[in-house]
């Protein structure tokens, strides 16, 4: 009687913090991208994209403005098509996971709020169309520090209050995967600090964290791998844990890995 | 789909244009009924034809602001972006449509019942006050009321789809304005062979009055709901066939 449950709690207690440490992990991807392109007319905004993300993990997505960020994040929430390749979130379309919601969540850009209508029933909608209960929506709110301001409207809000709502508009389904688009664009550096414990607790929990940012400081602390992009193409996956060279050892190398975009 | 038609509502609700919309819509009927109530010269009102055609601007008027009103169910998400999370929760396309259509039809009905009742208090007190007695019957102001309403609800259906094809705000609402408040009126009014077949001339055939023109110059209850419907199923076919294809940027 005894023995098969050990046996049962070993391999489990193995598998988390394995999947988290290596993304090269096996068992499947939580987000699975393949030789993905996307061009618009004459301009290849993504180009033969290939990145697996295994569970648990917390990958930075880095690159210029332009590189191709947005817009592969765009094809993995199904709002763009590609033009070939796939994007699989949980080894589905987006578009074809049953309850998306609470299986991921997304933040895309800043900005994508009604002006005209507060912070909490912008998220009342969301959660109403998803059947998550309006305790949630407080949870969330809770969660970004929002409560006191959820009931003005989204026009007298700062960026960084905008961002806020936007990771809790993401975090709404409690979701297992998150795709964060330049969250911390416009957090003062209270608010990165912030963002940072925030990104490590969501973490700790076992979620699969992809969060995409041109400014690497706010990322290179957070992340076990990140991603480098330039016009399109993954130029690099590097650990920065693992990189020599001291503090800037991350930032040496994104720059000359994107050298003629900056130079 | 209960749940998404619900939060389509709640949208409706949390913002401040859809009581805007339904202001503007009851100054611009205040305006044009009493205009047409106080300026005509009384040979022209006293018909029953002649207080038809006023009491009509309810029809195009209402008619109207139910397009408006589902017309913004998109081009308001689009301009402000709350499409994205909007398909986010709901990435079957499809079904963000039919919410918001069923939403907007709600919205259009409302709106068509607010605009014919409103219309039909305005030119009876217009009348009054200059004195010319009421030819249109009690029976006119209920085809007014049943029928008007029932053509506002498609009309919504119709901004549903013009909406999710074209996505730009203004020019959406700029179109439909200019449309239906001028090369609609014009060819109502002058070109009844063509006009009849214009979609507000359908609600004028279901409501039983259209502005600027006569009743019996339109094609009758049951053609114009045929008409009317064939509208709003093609626009809101085309509408969900255009946001189904398209990227979201």
């Amino acid at each position: 009687m005894n023995l098969p449950a050990r046996n049962l709690a070993a391999p489990d207690g193995q598998r988390r913090p394995a999947a988290r440490g290596a993304p090269a992990a096996s068992g499947p991807a939580a987000v699975s991208v393949a030789s993905l392109s996307k061009r618009y007319g004459a301009v290849t905004a993504v180009a033969d994209l290939t990145f697996d993300l295994a569970p648990g993990t917390v990958t930075g997505f880095l690159g210029p403005n332009g590189a191709g960020k947005s817009t592969t994040l765009r094809m993995l929430v199904g709002l763009a098509e590609p033009t070939s390749g796939h994007a699989l979130v949980l080894g589905r379309r987006y578009a074809d996971l049953d309850d998306p919601a609470r299986r991921v969540g997304a933040m895309l850009e800043s900005g994508d709020f009604d002006p005209g209508r507060s912070g909490r029933n912008h998220l009342r909608t969301l959660a109403v169309a998803a059947a998550i209960p309006d305790r949630r929506v407080e949870e969330v709110l809770g969660l970004v520090r929002l409560q006191d301001s959820a009931h003005r409207k989204v026009r007298g809000y700062s960026l960084g209050m905008r961002q806020r709502l936007g990771l809790a508009a993401a975090l709404l389904g409690d979701p297992e995967i998150l795709l964060l688009d330049e969250p911390a664009n416009g957090l003062d550096p209270a608010g990165v600090r912030w963002l940072r414990d925030l990104l490590r607790r969501l973490a700790a929990e076992g979620r699969t964290i992809l969060v995409s940012s041109h400014v690497l400081a706010e990322v290179a602390q957070t992340v076990q791998t990140a991603l480098i992009i330039n016009h399109g193409r993954l130029v690099a996956t590097v650990a920065p844990a693992q990189l020599t060279g001291g503090p800037d050892a991350l930032e040496d190398l994104y720059l000359s890995l994107t050298a003629e975009e900056t130079a | 789909m209960t749940a998404l038609i619900r939060s389509e509502l709640l949208k409706q609700r949390t913002t401040r244009t859809t009581a805007l919309l339904v202001l503007s819509m009851a100054g611009l009927l205040a305006l044009v009924v009493l205009l047409h109530a106080l300026s005509l010269k009384p040979a022209n009102l006293t018909p029953r034809d002649g207080q038809l055609k006023v009491l009509g601007w309810g029809t195009g008027i209402g008619t109207l602001f139910a397009a408006l009103l589902g017309a913004l169910a998109l081009t308001a998400e689009f301009r402000h972006g709350t499409i994205r999370p909007t398909l986010l929760v709901t990435p079957r396309r499809e079904r963000v449509v039919v919410a918001k259509l069923a939403a907007s039809v709600l919205a259009g009905l409302a709106a068509g019942i607010l605009a014919e009742g409103f219309a039909a208090a305005l030119e009876t007190a217009g009348l009054a006050a200059r004195g010319i007695p009421i030819s249109f019957t009690g029976g006119d102001v209920a085809r007014l009321l049943g029928g008007g309403t029932l053509a506002a609800g498609l009309f919504a259906a119709i901004g549903v789809g013009i909406g999710a094809a074209v996505r730009n705000q203004v020019v959406t609402i700029t179109g439909l304005c200019i449309w239906s408040l001028l090369i609609e009126t014009i060819v109502i009014g002058n070109v009844p062979a063509a006009g009849k077949f214009t979609p507000g001339a359908a609600a004028g055939a279901i409501a039983g009055a259209v502005q600027n023109q006569a009743p019996s110059q339109l094609i009758g209850l049951a053609p114009g709901l045929l008409l009317l419907a064939g509208y709003a199923l093609a626009a809101a076919g085309l509408g969900a066939r255009a946001i189904t294809r398209r990227d979201i940027t």
